[in-house]
């Protein structure tokens, strides 16, 4: 009976270390390695002694996908490669591939930041991780091996995110990682074929929430800062360097010129290039409005913001600071929080969710008298506000999802358990033929799928297998599985062609010519000279030479391949009868 | 316990019991766990300091709708606070708050709260953390939890499962090492060795002797049968059951001493024998592990002495105790079938079994594989598997999938072939290497002859890039081995091919180098020949792979240059690494590489570049225009480079120079720069000079950096600079940049950014001898600057360093205690504040010392300002300052101890903590406030 197994090592019904395994049809897939920023020892990391207890993963694991660069989804990716040790393929996308490392460098530097801090990677181990990993393109199916293949969607929520539709055989999964449906300002909303997957592993971060329009939150957001920087006050955003950060300053410039305010807008010096880079070179990754603007003007290049240096921060007057870290707990954002605090005309947002211990986590829940080092007190008389621009799929766009995908099984994963009950009831309600499951912290889930008995009998759908009758029961399994029940052993079909050739030659030259031939054109197939057998393999197809018995000049080629190959057989059978080219290099 | 905390605690666990909800955060309660369990090690007890807890379990487990994390909260604290005996006894007498605690898991079952696994994980470490002491056992044994945890052992979370085997192990292990009396009982069981008794005897003399009560004879007898019972042959949906009873016995056999390990092994041996001889595949290997486990004497030798524990070798021959383990692992190595049988192989040579005819059978397995694949025949094979094993694995090897994995376990535990004593290892180790060249050949498609039936197993291979970078691993591995050398040539050659094939993946390409670049290092010096033809080998590849449109290849390319130039030196003392053709042939594609889109690639080019410094250009030979004109953009990397990484290499580049000019030039003085004093005494086209001329610009770009990183390696940089000027006033033992063990600078963190490119500096004879001098050339070169710079830096560890520097400056020039005048040379020496971001800062610093800017220039003075320019600051006259007044001001030592202190020394201390989760309670009372989303990050 076919199964597929499911291994929370760290999403479970919380946000952060989103690291998920999955066993399919004999091949193991990790989903996300991400790390919990609110703790400082091994807890902050998937524990993989769950999964191998000789720390090789590369053994283990078939590949590692990444859905996108937040920490939580890749943080402990270099831990896991170069400080566990593994060797094997990663996948992400080129947005991902190309920010990953910026985000996990700002990590490490937190971490360098902080007393006794153990078991931390280096950036030449961030370095060498993202050597092995390998780039995605959006809808292209990527063969991982013979049996294994995924293929990539967009997700919306943050540049380069990917929801991943894994394949073996005929099962298959689909892992949203963080997802969208709505488009914001310059991303997309996601988008998945209706593949009707085995199982969909879904986030479920907004599970209950039917989440206001997103303008109003705009509207709401330039209010405040127009309001503060109207009366003299200076706002402070704490942001991290890319993702939320270049929305709300896209939000900020088209306000600033609609409303022609003069109040200077500062982003921390090195960061707005840097992100325009990316941007500017993702830009097919952005929503339409701003790939179709791109060519008049790049929304990237921001008139109104410009670099902040850190003596700006006590010039007088009102002005509005995007500054790094997002969670105020060091760096250039404290120091200019410490500095604003004392005024109650300044305001602070945070827009974004800081972890337990964070100065963002206490004044975000009320802490007006915060004690700072060398015992120091620092009354905090500024505004302080938080407003969420997450970007996670709500109740609404979770239910879109499946009406667009039709999976048979679904589990939600990253998310809390009350408000996973509560959407589990809503998709029950409304997709009766789902089986589904809450992914329950620190459950093992092993699904075991019965083909031909769970799809909704309405609604037709093609399914390849072999009927077996055996013990007055019928089942439809894999024709691999059938020949191993029935102890039969695969025919292999080969088709053959034979080609005639005017070649003076010997024939181990004309085969050897024939090698350097195919090798030229077959550029990225695997093309092989066998000159013990007189032969040459492309892949599957086998090139045989022999000469004519009447003219040796006039050689035979006999070629022959599996009906896997059948394109390229005939393509090769047509290119070998136009002749061997004189000059071969 | 802080005092502001003990007065937090009652509200806080008032906050925690009535919300009857979690918190958002869900690291808060594990931190106060933390928290709470750090005091019971200090000795704390928890229950007569804080009454406040017991009485806040009692409300919880009272509440009838408790929130699961606080339920599970509640059982691990009461775990920990009953870890004690004393606190144990005390809990017990507090109207039995243990008993309505653990009690009834079948009250929680009722209540629906059990089926929650973070209720049941919390109640398993509860009684984890509880069982230190035989009252705890006495209460687990009077309460029939044993039978709770056999059941959870296999629960159908997996962390619950794996947390109720280890408290299972923990139980057995532990409890019977709890009393003092174990050398008793092994003489005992010496004696008793050949006398057959039941295991019930065995169990209740094992207790009696360990002077327990009968607690735990009962609970050892529970786990045992329970143990035995899991082990009987099941269907395969009920197999999870044996999995766990292997998975325990790994555990506790890996830990159970001589007594405790002869009754296991009595009790169990039935049933593992009956389980090896069913052959159930999917247990294969974990019984092999429990075998190896139960046999190893590795981790039961005395430590000190090196020799084995007889008794424990006595209880292991004794045949009461089964069948003896090295039969039962002979039966497996005969049937196992191929998957799991190169896995046994690979198992008894990773876990180095004592037996060595089992050793070498296992080596001769894993070479099977490699044989079959290759064709080529391996002496020591021959009597490697049975002929049905042979011809098992001969079909299994047609298949794809696991003939790559085969190939894979084979090829990582290679190396462990060359550890095996010598009659053990089946073949020369040269053997070994030619047939994993070959494997590579095959993998690449290059391979002339595939034996007769091996085709299929050879398309599977081809352009396999798991195989190929195990094969590259154990050709790495196998470089240092005896008579490996053999094969050099044909190494090098199979490498070059690689590195040259169109078709290597970026990861083949990057091991393939790391390969070379070991081969090469064991090259010895007289293969001139080889280096020869290597040489010109590699240099073509290498021009290709420079230009590789993929980075992660240009990259590893430019890595493995600049690792060849490091290598040279060690290799031939007389020829530094640019004086080495070989390299010198790479330079001018290493500074192309500077100019590569990637930036990871235009560091590692600077990097590369670093390690290719001439002697010659140390010791004050003039450089070239090639050199003058890498220096220069070098600087226009630094200046302008977009990307952090380039602009750190940048000043390690410098760091590196200065450190390895300061070495060779111990009796120079330092080099001064020609704008900025005519009494140098190195020529001004000289290297030397050069370097001194770049390094102010190096030091006002770095400290003017936006990363924290170039910051840090330029303080770095400073430091070297300082070290130099100072050791000649004997300060340079105390330089707490240079010493990570200096008792001023904290302990340094294993991953903090430090020169690891610096070596030691000079040796302290070369420059001025006079503090005033060193002091003057240090403010003259910028130096100070930095430093002031970086301690004012919000980034904390670049203000850290320069603290710690500034600290040592003040140390060596004005030691004096403050109010005492310092030399007339050193107070002579003035800096200036204005144009710098910092001056304001420590303008106010001043004016609270007392000591006021401006005025303050002496006669005689040496003043100068770090733009270097003299006239101008003549014409302003103002804003100087005496360098060791604004030393003294700065109050080093206090910024030191609060520098040293983590960003979130504070904000994670338990005041805070509590102050947080406090705060938290408070929102959730307000109905009017905003509700903070849990979001990603």
């Amino acid at each position: 009976m076919p199964e597929i197994k499911v291994t929370p090592l760290g999403a479970g019904q919380d946000v952060g270390r989103s690291c998920i395994l999955v066993s399919i049809g004999g091949k193991n897939i990790m989903l996300d390695c991400g790390m919990h920023m609110g703790f400082n020892d091994d807890r902050r990391f998937p524990d993989f002694s769950y999964i191998t207890q000789n720390g090789r993963l590369t053994e283990f694991l078939d590949c590692v996908i990444i859905s996108h660069f937040h920490l939580d989804h890749c943080g402990a990716l270099p831990y896991m490669s170069e400080m566990v040790g593994y060797d094997g393929p990663i996948y992400m996308t080129h947005p991902t591939k190309a920010i990953c490392p910026i985000l996990l460098e700002d990590f490490r530097k937190i971490t360098v930041d902080k007393k006794g801090e153990t078991n931390f990677f280096t950036s030449q181990m961030i370095k060498d991780c993202m050597k092995k990993v390998v780039p995605l393109n959006l809808h292209q199916t990527v063969q991982v091996d013979e049996e294994l293949e995924i293929k990539a969607y967009y997700a919306g929520h943050v540049l380069g995110a990917a929801m991943v539709q894994i394949k073996v055989g005929s099962e298959s999964v689909v892992y949203t990682g963080d997802y969208n449906m709505t488009p914001d300002r310059h991303l997309g909303a996601a988008w998945i074929d209706k593949c009707r997957p085995d199982l969909l592993i879904s986030e479920s971060t907004y599970a209950t929430t039917i989440r206001d329009s997103k303008r109003c939150r705009e509207r709401d957001f330039l209010k405040k800062v127009h309001e503060t920087v109207e009366r003299g006050g200076k706002v402070l955003i704490p942001v991290f360097a890319l993702g939320r950060a270049q929305e709300l300053c896209i939000l900020l410039e088209t306000f600033w010129e609609r409303m022609n305010l003069k109040a200077p807008i500062y982003f921390s010096t090195g960061m707005t290039e840097k992100a325009n880079h990316y941007y500017k070179l993702f830009i097919t990754w952005t929503n339409q409005k701003i790939r179709k603007t791109f060519v008049q003007r790049n929304m990237f290049e921001f008139k109104h913001i410009k670099p902040f240096d850190r003596s700006y921060a006590d010039n007088p007057g009102p002005m509005v600071v995007f500054a790094t870290p997002g969670m105020l707990h060091a760096g250039q954002s404290l120091q200019i929080f410490k500095k604003w605090a004392g005024n109650e005309k300044n305001m602070v947002i945070m827009p974004g969710y800081c972890v337990q211990g964070t100065i963002g986590h206490k004044i975000l829940n009320g802490q007006r008298k915060l004690e700072l080092e060398g015992r120091s007190t620092l009354e905090v008389k500024l505004q302080v506000e938080y407003m969420s621009f997450s970007a996670h799929a709500d109740a609404k766009g979770i239910m879109q999802l499946i009406r667009m995908a039709e999976p048979r099984n679904m589990l939600l994963v990253h998310g809390e358990a009350v408000k996973m009950e509560f959407l589990k009831g809503k998709i029950e309600q409304e997709f009766s033929n789902i089986v589904l499951t809450i992914n329950l912290k620190h459950t093992f889930l092993t699904y075991y799928l019965e083909k031909g008995t769970l799809p909704d009998p309405k609604k037709p759908r093609t399914m390849h297998g072999t009927l077996i009758m055996k013990e007055n029961s019928l089942r439809l399994v894999s024709p691999e599985q059938a020949m191993k029940e029935l102890g039969l052993s695969e025919h292999h079909l080969r088709f053959t062609c034979r080609v005639q050739l005017q070649d003076p030659h010997s024939d181990a030259d004309t085969l050897h010519r024939i090698y350097m031939h195919l090798k030229s054109v077959l550029k990225g197939y695997t093309t092989q000279h066998l000159p013990d057998s007189m032969s040459v393999m492309v892949e599957s197809i086998v090139v045989k030479v022999s000469s004519s018995t009447e003219d040796p000049n006039t050689k035979v080629l006999l070629l022959s391949w599996s009906y896997q190959d059948e394109d390229l057989g005939s393509f090769l059978s047509t290119l070998l009868k136009k002749g061997l080219p004189s000059v071969l290099c | 316990m802080d005092g502001e905390c003990v007065k937090l605690l009652p509200q806080l666990c008032k906050v925690l019991a009535v919300s009857g909800k979690s918190l958002p955060d869900d690291t808060s309660l594990e931190k106060l766990l933390d928290w709470f369990s750090g005091l019971t090690n200090l000795g704390t007890g928890l229950v007569e300091a804080c009454p406040c807890l017991p009485a806040f379990i009692s409300t919880v487990i009272h509440n009838a709708s408790p929130d699961p994390t606080i339920l599970s909260f509640t059982f691990k604290l009461t775990g920990l606070l009953a870890a004690t005996e004393s606190s144990f006894k005390l809990l017990q007498e507090n109207s039995l708050l243990l008993g309505s605690v653990f009690d009834p898991p079948h009250r929680w079952q009722e209540a629906g709260f059990w089926d929650d696994p973070c209720v049941r994980i919390g109640w398993v470490q509860g009684i984890r953390a509880m069982l230190q002491h035989p009252p705890a056992l006495h209460f687990l044994v009077e309460s029939d939890f044993t039978k709770v945890l056999l059941r959870l052992q296999t629960d159908t979370s997996l962390f619950v499962a794996a947390a109720a085997n280890d408290v299972l192990a923990h139980i057995l292990v532990t409890q019977s090492q709890l009393s003092g009396k174990c050398v008793d009982m092994e003489r005992e069981e010496k004696s008793s060795i050949g006398k057959t008794v039941t295991m019930d005897a065995d169990v209740q003399r094992l207790a009696l002797t360990l002077g327990s009560s009968s607690d735990y004879a009962t609970v050892v007898m529970a786990i045992l049968e329970h143990v035995k019972a899991s082990l009987v042959s099941k269907e395969n949906k009920e197999r999870h059951q044996t999995l766990q009873g292997l998975r325990l016995l790994i555990v506790v056999f890996g830990q159970a001493r001589a007594p405790l390990l002869g009754i296991l092994l009595k009790a169990v041996s039935e049933p593992l024998e009956a389980l090896v001889a069913e052959g159930h595949s999917q247990l294969h290997l974990l019984l092999l592990d429990v075998l190896l486990t139960a046999y190893s004497c590795s981790s039961h030798d005395n430590p000190t002495t090196g020799q084995h524990n007889p008794t424990r070798d006595q209880v292991l021959n004794d045949p009461d105790s089964g069948q003896p383990a090295d039969s039962l692992i002979s039966h497996m190595l005969d049937t196992y079938k191929p998957p799991e049988l190169i896995h046994a192989g690979a198992a008894l040579l990773r876990r180095d079994h004592r037996d060595l005819s089992h050793k070498a059978k296992a080596a001769g397995l894993l070479l099977l594989p490699l044989e079959m694949i290759t064709g080529l025949t391996l002496p020591g094979t021959q009597s490697a598997g049975s002929a049905e094993q042979r011809c098992s694995l001969a079909e299994l090897m047609n298949s794809k999938t696991p003939c790559i994995s085969l190939l894979c376990v084979c090829l990582t535990h290679a190396t462990l072939l060359t550890c095996t004593p010598p009659d053990v290892l089946p073949c020369p180790i040269g053997s070994l290497v030619t047939v994993i060249l070959s494997l590579l050949r095959i993998c690449s498609g290059q391979a002339p002859i595939s034996p007769i039936g091996s085709s299929k197993a050879y398309r599977n291979l081809i352009g396999c890039g798991k195989v190929q970078r195990c094969s590259l691993e154990a050709l790495t591995a196998l470089a240092v081995s005896p008579g490996a050398a053999e094969r050099m040539s044909e190494v090098f050659s199979v490498l070059i091919e690689y590195l040259d094939n169109p078709d290597s993946e970026p990861t083949v390409l990057h091991k393939s180098y790391q390969t070379l670049l070991k081969w090469i290092s064991v090259l010895p010096v007289p293969s001139s020949s080889i280096r020869d033809t290597l040489g010109q080998d590699l240099l073509s590849v290498v021009r290709k792979r420079v230009c590789d449109v993929r980075w992660e290849v240009r990259d590893s390319t430019v890595e493995f240059l600049g690792d060849l130039a490091a290598l040279s030196p060690s290799n031939d003392s007389a020829q530094c690494a640019s004086e080495n053709p070989l390299v010198c042939s790479f330079t001018p594609h290493l500074v192309e590489a500077l100019q590569d889109p990637e930036s990871y690639v235009r560091a590692s080019a600077i990097k590369a570049l670093a390690q290719t410094f001439t002697l010659g250009w140390q010791q004050g030979a003039a450089p070239s225009q090639q050199q003058t004109a890498l220096v220069k953009q070098l600087l226009d990397i630094l200046s302008g480079d977009t990307e952090g990484f380039p602009r750190r290499a940048v000043i390690r580049y410098f760091s590196s120079w200065f450190s390895l000019w300061s070495q060779n030039a111990p009796g120079l003085p330092p080099p001064r720069s020609s704008s900025s004093s005519s009494s140098s005494s190195s020529s001004s086209s000289s290297s030397p000079l050069l370097l001194t001329s770049s390094v102010g610009s190096v030091l006002s770009l770095g400290s003017a950096d936006l990363d924290w990183e170039v910051k840090v390696h330029t303080l770095e940089l400073a430091r070297l600079l300082l070290h130099r000027a100072l050791s000649p006033l004997g300060a340079s033992a105390s330089l707490s940049g240079s010493d990570a063990a200096s008792p001023r600078q904290p302990a340094p963190h294993p991953y903090a950014v430090t020169g690891q490119w610096a070596g030691p500096g000079g040796q302290g004879e070369a420059g001025d001898a006079d503090p005033g001098g060193a002091l003057a050339g240090l403010v003259e070169q910028g130096v100070l600057a930095v430093l002031l710079s970086g301690l004012f830096d919000c980034d904390r560890p670049v203000a850290l360093k320069a603290c710690g520097l500034l600290m040592d400056l003040r140390d060596a020039v004005c030691p004096t205690p403050a109010g005492a005048a310092p030399s007339a040379a050193v107070a002579a020496v003035t800096c200036k504040l204005q144009g710098c971001s910092w001056g304001k800062e420590v303008e106010a610093l001043l004016e609270r010392a007392g000591v006021v800017a401006n005025g303050s220039k002496g006669e005689g003075s040496k003043g100068c300002d770090w733009t270097g320019d003299e006239e101008e600051e003549e014409e302003e006259g103002g804003g100087s300052v005496r360098v060791c007044d604004v030393l003294r001001s700065l109050d080093l030592d206090e910024r030191l101890s609060v520098l040293s202190q983590s960003s979130d020394h504070v904000q994670n201390s338990p005041l805070s903590l509590l102050q947080d989760i406090l705060s938290i309670g408070d929102r959730h009372a307000d109905p009017n406030s905003q509700e903070v989303i849990v979001d990603c990050y």
